[in-house]
């Protein structure tokens, strides 16, 4: 089977702004692809290219197959997309919403009830179900966001920032129907800037930042390439700590957060702390803290981009 | 035929889309009590109120209610216009316009259904105004198949304006816009118009912009079916309206294409 994205040299501007840049993006059938990056990365902007909201400027998408210039009418039946914005759904109740859309997506009347209601279950809101939305907390609106995205069982689904502002439960829910997706075989699109999301979910990430593709690649093999520990150390000295280590041979490389704290990249950090802690008394620089982890995605997006990912959620 | 078959997918969104807005429509207590009230509301205020303030040799009859009536309707049909386009500003605003555009659904449905269901709901409230205007003791001089083609006149004026303030939904950056825009123009569209006083009885500016305003057109209509009688002038106002509301309707229509194809 074919993939269910390939962009090329993708670029959308605003003005005399790129948003997106130059993008090669490919999201393969039957997995789910990551799409990271901060605010302003050009998230939103690619996803509403292959949605058909957006036209490209520049370059091609392709969603199963069909340029979403050319056959957009065709590509709305392949791809159900959960907005970034919560769905407002005024004055109506959740199996209505549902309902409404499912007419809207021509799924035969007589399947149509069962349909819905099986969804409802799905996200678990079948007790609520004649419950006016605008009633509805923050995940369950997300919730039933996504039963409309699922209503006609899209080839691709496209989640913008799904769990963005939900409380653990629901974003634990929400991960659990997206991995149930893949299992059906279905390819799902996933932008997000929560890092630990993108780890615990995607088979693959593509990382951007101003529009442009940074690194592309599995979670694990990501995180292989940053080293084998990261030693973060807090210090008022910074760069002066960081010159008189630079030479180490256990020093795989070195970034200096926004917040001024070092991030070292070693290959075992049992070995390389108690020279760091030397060092740093010969230079006579302070330590204020000093911990150590395995890599994360976080020190992914650090080491090739210089930049902490804000955004975390509690 | 097979595209005017039960369960052809047009036919399905449209059923979709007039049923939401049925549902946000009714569910909305308080608009709805007012959509259908204000008119007649209006009806009686000006019947009671102003007609002892009117020169029967302006207006050209005794009965002021009769002469009024087309007046009240064309005002309610602009007031549920400018009210029926919220739902789409909404939509835009929230983002579930873009929602519905990334379905397999006709463009065209969107604005169609919309339009549809604003004639409709006109034509509800002026079937009211209607109800009360006999109990006032109104008596439409052509009769039922005149009160039908007054009806008709509604909702094809319901139509027109209603895709004015469509486009100025689509057009404007915001509600804020929106709303400065129609607050300022329903009072002097109206007063511009022969709603108040035949065009016989203006002075000659203000003639010559009555003529320009459509709205005339559809008041003199109805005033004539209701007050006169059939006869070829009605034809030429129903003529000159139903044109205008052609043109209205394809404005909009592609400011609508223009907004949502992807930009
Ligand atoms: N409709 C628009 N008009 C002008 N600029 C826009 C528009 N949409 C997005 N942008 C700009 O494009 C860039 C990328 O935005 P977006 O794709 O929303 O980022 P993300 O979803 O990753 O947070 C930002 O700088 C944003 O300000
Ligand atoms: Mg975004």
């Amino acid at each position: 089977m074919g993939d269910a994205v390939t962009t090329t040299r993708l670029t959308r501007y605003f003005r005399r702004h790129a948003a997106v840049d130059g993008l090669d993006l490919r999201v393969p059938a039957g997995e789910i692809v990551g799409l990271i990056g901060p605010n302003g990365a050009g998230k939103t902007t690619t996803i509403r290219m292959l949605t058909t909201l957006l036209r490209p400027s520049a370059g091609q998408a392709l969603v199963c197959g069909l340029d979403v210039r050319h056959e957009a009418v065709a590509v709305r039946r392949l791809i159900g997309y959960v907005p970034q914005e919560k769905g407002v759904r005024h004055l109506l109740t959740g199996r209505e919403s549902l309902e409404i859309e499912a007419d809207l997506h021509h799924i035969p009347r007589r399947r149509r009830d069962q349909r819905v209601a099986e969804l409802l279950d799905l996200v678990g809101l079948l007790a609520d179900a004649d419950r006016m939305v605008s009633d509805y907390s923050g995940g369950m609106q997300k919730r039933l966001d996504l039963a409309c995205g699922l209503l006609h069982a899209p080839e691709l689904l496209i989640l913008d920032e799904p769990t963005l502002g939900l409380d653990v439960v629901s974003r634990h829910r929400i991960w659990d129907y997206v991995r149930r997706l893949r299992a059906e075989g279905r390819a799902v699109l996933l932008a997000t800037n929560y890092l630990d999301e993108a780890d615990r979910l995607c088979d693959r990430i593509t990382i951007i930042d101003r529009g442009r593709e940074v690194v592309t690649g599995t979670p694990a093999d990501l995180k292989r390439d940053v080293g084998a520990d990261v030693v973060r150390v807090s210090t008022d000295r910074p760069e002066v700590l960081r010159s008189a280590i630079g030479h180490r041979a256990w020093v795989r490389q070195i970034t200096i957060d926004d917040a001024g704290d070092l991030h070292v990249h070693v290959d075992d950090a049992a070995t390389a702390l108690p020279d760091l802690v030397r060092d740093a008394v010969r230079h006579g620089v302070d330590l204020t803290g000093v911990h150590y982890h395995r890599p994360t995605l976080d020190d992914v997006f650090l080491r090739h981009t210089g930049r902490v990912l804000a955004g975390h959620p509690a | 035929m097979t595209a005017l078959r039960a369960g052809h997918p047009r036919l399905q969104e449209l059923a979709a889309l007039t049923r939401r807005w049925y549902l946000q429509l009714v569910r909305d207590r308080l608009n709805l009590g007012l959509t259908l009230l204000q008119p007649a509301f209006w009806l009686v205020f000006f019947g009671g109120a102003v007609r002892r303030m009117v020169d029967d040799r302006v207006t050209g009859t005794p009965d002021y209610v009769s002469f009024l009536l087309p007046g009240v309707v064309a005002f309610t049909a602009i007031g549920t216009s400018i009210s029926g386009a919220v739902p789409l500003l909404w939509d835009k605003e929230t983002g579930y316009l873009d929602k519905l555009m990334s379905m397999p659904i006709a463009r065209a449905s969107l604005l169609g259904s919309r339009l549809a269901f604003q004639a409709a709901v006109t034509v509800v409230q002026v079937a009211v105004i209607l109800l009360v205007a006999a109990a006032m003791g109104v008596r439409v001089r052509t009769g039922v198949v005149g009160v039908l083609v007054v009806l008709g006149v509604t909702a094809v004026l319901a139509v027109a304006l209603s895709a004015v303030f469509l486009a100025l939904a689509f057009h404007g950056p915001g509600h804020t816009t929106f709303f400065a825009v129609t607050g300022f123009v329903t009072l002097p569209l109206l007063f511009t118009s022969n709603a108040f006083v035949p065009v016989e009885a203006m002075p000659t500016w203000m003639a010559l912009v009555a003529r320009a305003n459509p709205l005339t057109y559809a008041i003199e209509a109805m005033r004539l079916l209701v007050t006169s009688g059939w006869g070829v002038p009605v034809v030429a106002h129903l003529v000159g309206l139903v044109g205008f509301t052609a043109l209205c309707v394809l404005l909009t229509h592609h400011r609508f294409r223009t907004y949502t194809s992807a930009r």
